[in-house]
């Protein structure tokens, strides 16, 4: 088993187990998910920072068994923050805050492939910071069905005076933000606006999208799962990896990407591998910056 | 006497077969007690609660499903599961002998005893045992029982087979994740340590121990349902031994001891 | 880790408090109870039959049948006034070797951990026991039961075996064939298959290969068989009767505009 310990920021850590490969199909090994998630470091940790972390850990690789682990490994380094969140039942538990990164490679060498962060801050738990439309392809439906749904969406915010911001997911579907970064938004308004909106776009487009969660109703139709606006669920930050097959990212797209990839008629355009989307960052920035920037308000509520 | 049979099979391995009987080891006697609701004393029902619906749900409309991210499960139908599982056959297949002392307790389960399904094959039975006393090896094998797959160890105690199902490896938890941290003893204190325990040190006689406490359950219900005042005893307490005052209290137990 | 029980465990004059955790639990991927007509978890919960309805823990009391439907409550503080002694310490009377330990014996495993200014007590005893290779015997109450327990030593942690009582075994005696005799080349036959058949203990082997099989059945659902389990608070109607009618405007431009 190797092991080397490495001094960052003034912090001691310890990487372990670096040659094991994590994803068989392409030979990923834990080294690429570290040096991924390094190269990645400035881009995401904004993303992360001041927010409940929930590891999705695969100890054996993508093939074999995960588990989720929301309460802070109870060993972890002095360094690491953390925060006391408290559940429903009246209980507290402890969770990981990403603050930095030697917390973010920390984490990546417990495997945890799969970052998943809830829509508020640690230290504002009721208030939501964006609303999200979690686009999500029924059986038989395609990437390419979420896109159509994503710009009629888009168009729909739009007109409402609201601007949006997308990534995929880094499986089948895209998520779409829409940044809002006011003390006052709660978690019930953005439940009852994005559901109020899933539903007029049900009831406009029946053939291509659906807002119910029975899985009957999904057959050939895009979900949109506006129930993701919600204090006690978690989304899967920008840029983390997924444990698919290949480590696919969840990658923010230019509005204009996702009209260019959805006229190519190509589903496998939208799958971005770690390269390609260190590229990215490198070229263009973080496109979701936006998300945590912007102030917006949600009208006729 | 034992309890009655609780199924059959036949031990396998090479050219063996050997069929048993399984009975089972133990007999729990056990005050029992059930839960009520403490404002009108009904006696209370379990059931499964929709987190949804909060409404009790019947066992025909349970499903079951593995939660693969949140709040998304990945449904198993129950002719799923028990594909999973082996035919259902007699076989207490054994694939290979260990040995004996390589199992950790920490894994044994539940002990059935095996009886010959037949006189005729008394002799093997004993040869079996015979060899597995010998060679200090257990048979490491899985059977299928009622539509569930076990896994286990045939071994023998005495004359008599014996099944024991074993935990899996990924359900026992290891004592390295309780995160205890390693704290520096003196000889002094592991030498009065190691000769107090010889002095306390026993054979193993069960017979000895009763459950006083069942006894003592018994006569509190027979006088609380006769109406009587129980007085409320607090429990005992005692104060822990700080790390200075250990070796004191040892060599104090030692001398107390001898 | 949840903490079943916490208190004091002694021998001699030697105090050091503890929480005793499990040692068991199950499988990381593990099945959880959906409902099948909405896919919500289910929770077990205790209801009461008047007036059906959930009732929560500090509502529900102990009760002993008397007679049909004829209940005797029983109080916390009753049960724990039943062996005083015992419900907050476990006392070691003895040490023994636990390889006379018949394995029918044992029962359910835990650990104890130390709790604040325990941390050296508590490594010397678990050190102690490792050096004479013994295991400490006593006695405890939980809640309303009394267990005959063993301590042991288990890589630098106390491990705690609940055992049955004597009274709990059930003979053997008729089990074992009275007049079994042994064919010497049955026997030998027995002996050289089962050398070939021998190996290391690696029960790792049969957790992975079971839980490979799950992984695989989820790996082929995976696609088709999710689903979304719904979130408490959903409502009926359209939404907010302003939004509805602000979208409802714009959803009738953009469909112009297409």
């Amino acid at each position: 088993m190797s092991r080397r310990v490495v001094d960052l920021e003034g912090k001691s850590l310890s990487l372990t187990n670096l040659e094991k490969v994590l994803y068989p199909d392409c030979g990923f090994t834990k080294a690429h998910v570290l040096e991924y998630y390094r190269r990645m470091g400035p881009f995401i940790l904004p993303h992360l920072q001041g927010r409940s972390l929930t590891l999705k850990r695969y100890p054996q690789g993508v093939t074999g068994e995960f588990f989720f682990e929301k309460r802070c490994p109870v060993h972890r380094p002095p360094w690491v923050q953390t925060a006391e969140i408290h559940r429903s039942g009246g209980e507290t538990m402890t969770a990981c805050l990403v603050n930095d990164l030697p917390t973010l490679l920390w984490v990546a060498n417990l495997a945890s492939l799969e970052l998943h962060v809830p829509l508020a801050r640690a230290g504002s738990p009721g208030t939501a910071d964006a609303m999200v439309f979690d686009l999500d392809p029924g059986e038989e439906a395609t990437i390419l069905d979420c896109a159509r749904v994503a710009l009629i969406l888009r168009e729909l915010l739009s007109r409402l005076g609201l601007a949006s911001v997308l990534k995929t997911s880094g499986q089948k579907g895209l998520h779409v933000f829409v940044p809002l970064n006011r003390g006052e938004t709660t978690f019930g308004d953005t439940k009852r606006f994005s559901r109020a909106v899933a539903m007029i776009l049900e009831k406009n487009y029946p053939e291509l999208v659906t807002a119910k969660m029975a899985k009957s109703s999904r057959t050939g139709r895009v979900f949109i799962n506006w129930s993701q606006n919600d204090g006690s669920l978690t989304m899967v930050c920008a840029y983390s990896l997924r444990a698919r097959n290949k480590p696919y990212v969840s990658c923010p797209l230019e509005w204009r990407e996702l009209e260019l990839l959805a006229g190519r008629g190509d589903p496998e355009g939208f799958l971005v591998l770690p390269e390609e989307a260190i590229a990215r960052v490198e070229a263009k920035g973080d496109l979701f910056r936006e998300v945590l920037e912007r102030t917006q308000h949600l009208p006729h509520l | 006497m034992t309890g009655g049979t609780i199924w059959k099979g036949s031990i396998h391995f090479g050219d063996e077969h050997l069929p048993v009987k399984l009975h089972g080891a133990v007999k729990e006697e056990r005050i029992q007690f059930h839960l009520l609701h403490r404002r009108d004393g009904v006696k209370l029902h379990q059931q499964m609660i929709c987190n949804y619906e909060k409404m009790p749900v019947p066992a025909d409309a349970q499903i079951r499903g593995v939660e693969i991210e949140e709040g998304k499960y990945v449904i198993v139908e129950h002719g799923e599961l028990e594909q999973m599982t082996p035919e259902a056959s007699r076989l207490i297949e054994i694939h290979e002998f260990v040995t004996t002392s390589q199992i950790d307790p920490l894994l044994l389960d539940h002990v059935y005893y095996l009886e010959p399904d037949s006189d005729l094959v008394s002799g093997s039975y004993t040869a079996l045992a015979e060899a597995l006393q010998e060679m200090s090896l257990s048979g490491i094998c899985t059977w299928t029982m009622r539509k569930r797959s076990y896994h286990g160890a045939l071994q023998a105690w005495g004359k008599v087979l014996r099944l024991s199902t074993l935990r899996y490896a990924d359900e026992v938890i290891g004592a390295s994740s309780l995160g205890l941290e390693e704290i520096p003893l003196s000889e002094r204190e592991l030498q009065i340590g190691s000769d107090l325990i010889r002095q306390m040190a026993a054979p193993f006689q069960p017979e000895k121990f009763i459950n006083e406490h069942q006894q003592k359950l018994q006569q509190l219900i027979e006088r609380k349902a006769r109406g009587e005042k129980i007085a409320l005893l607090r429990p005992r307490i005692l104060t822990p031994t700080s790390a200075d005052k250990l070796l004191e209290a040892l060599e104090a137990s030692l001398k107390k001891a001898a | 880790m949840q903490g079943i029980w916490s208190g004091t465990i002694s021998f001699s004059l030697v105090a050091i408090p503890v929480r005793l955790v499990k040692a068991v639990a199950p499988g990381r991927i593990s099945f959880r109870l959906l409902h099948g007509t909405d896919y919500a978890p289910l929770a077990r919960k205790m209801v009461c039959p008047e007036e059906q309805d959930i009732v929560p823990p500090e509502e529900i009391i102990r009760g002993y049948e008397l007679g049909p439907d004829h209940y005797l409550p029983i109080t916390a503080e009753e049960l724990a006034s039943v062996s005083p002694e015992r419900s907050r310490t476990i006392e070691i009377v003895e040490f023994i070797d636990m390889a006379e330990v018949d394995p029918v014996y044992l029962d359910h495993p835990y650990y104890l951990v130390p709790l604040k200014g325990g941390e050296k007590a508590y490594s010397l005893l678990a050190e102690i026991m490792r050096r004479t290779n013994r295991a400490g015997l006593a006695k405890f109450v939980l809640a309303e039961r009394e267990y005959l327990v063993a301590v042991k030593s288990e890589q630098g942690a106390l491990a705690l075996v609940t055992l049955h009582y004597r009274e709990e075994i059930l003979p053997a005696d008729d089990i074992a064939p009275k007049n079994g005799t042994v064919d010497e080349e049955e026997k030998g036959r027995m002996q050289r298959t089962m050398e070939a058949m021998r190996a290391e203990f690696r029960p790792e082997r049969y957790a992975d290969e079971r839980r490979e099989k799950l992984l695989e059945l989820l790996r082929t659902k995976r696609e088709n068989a999710t689903v979304t389990a719904p979130v408490p608070g959903d409502e009926e109607g359209e939404g907010p009767a302003d939004l509805v009618a602000a979208l409802e405007e714009i959803m009738a431009e953009v469909k112009r505009k297409q």
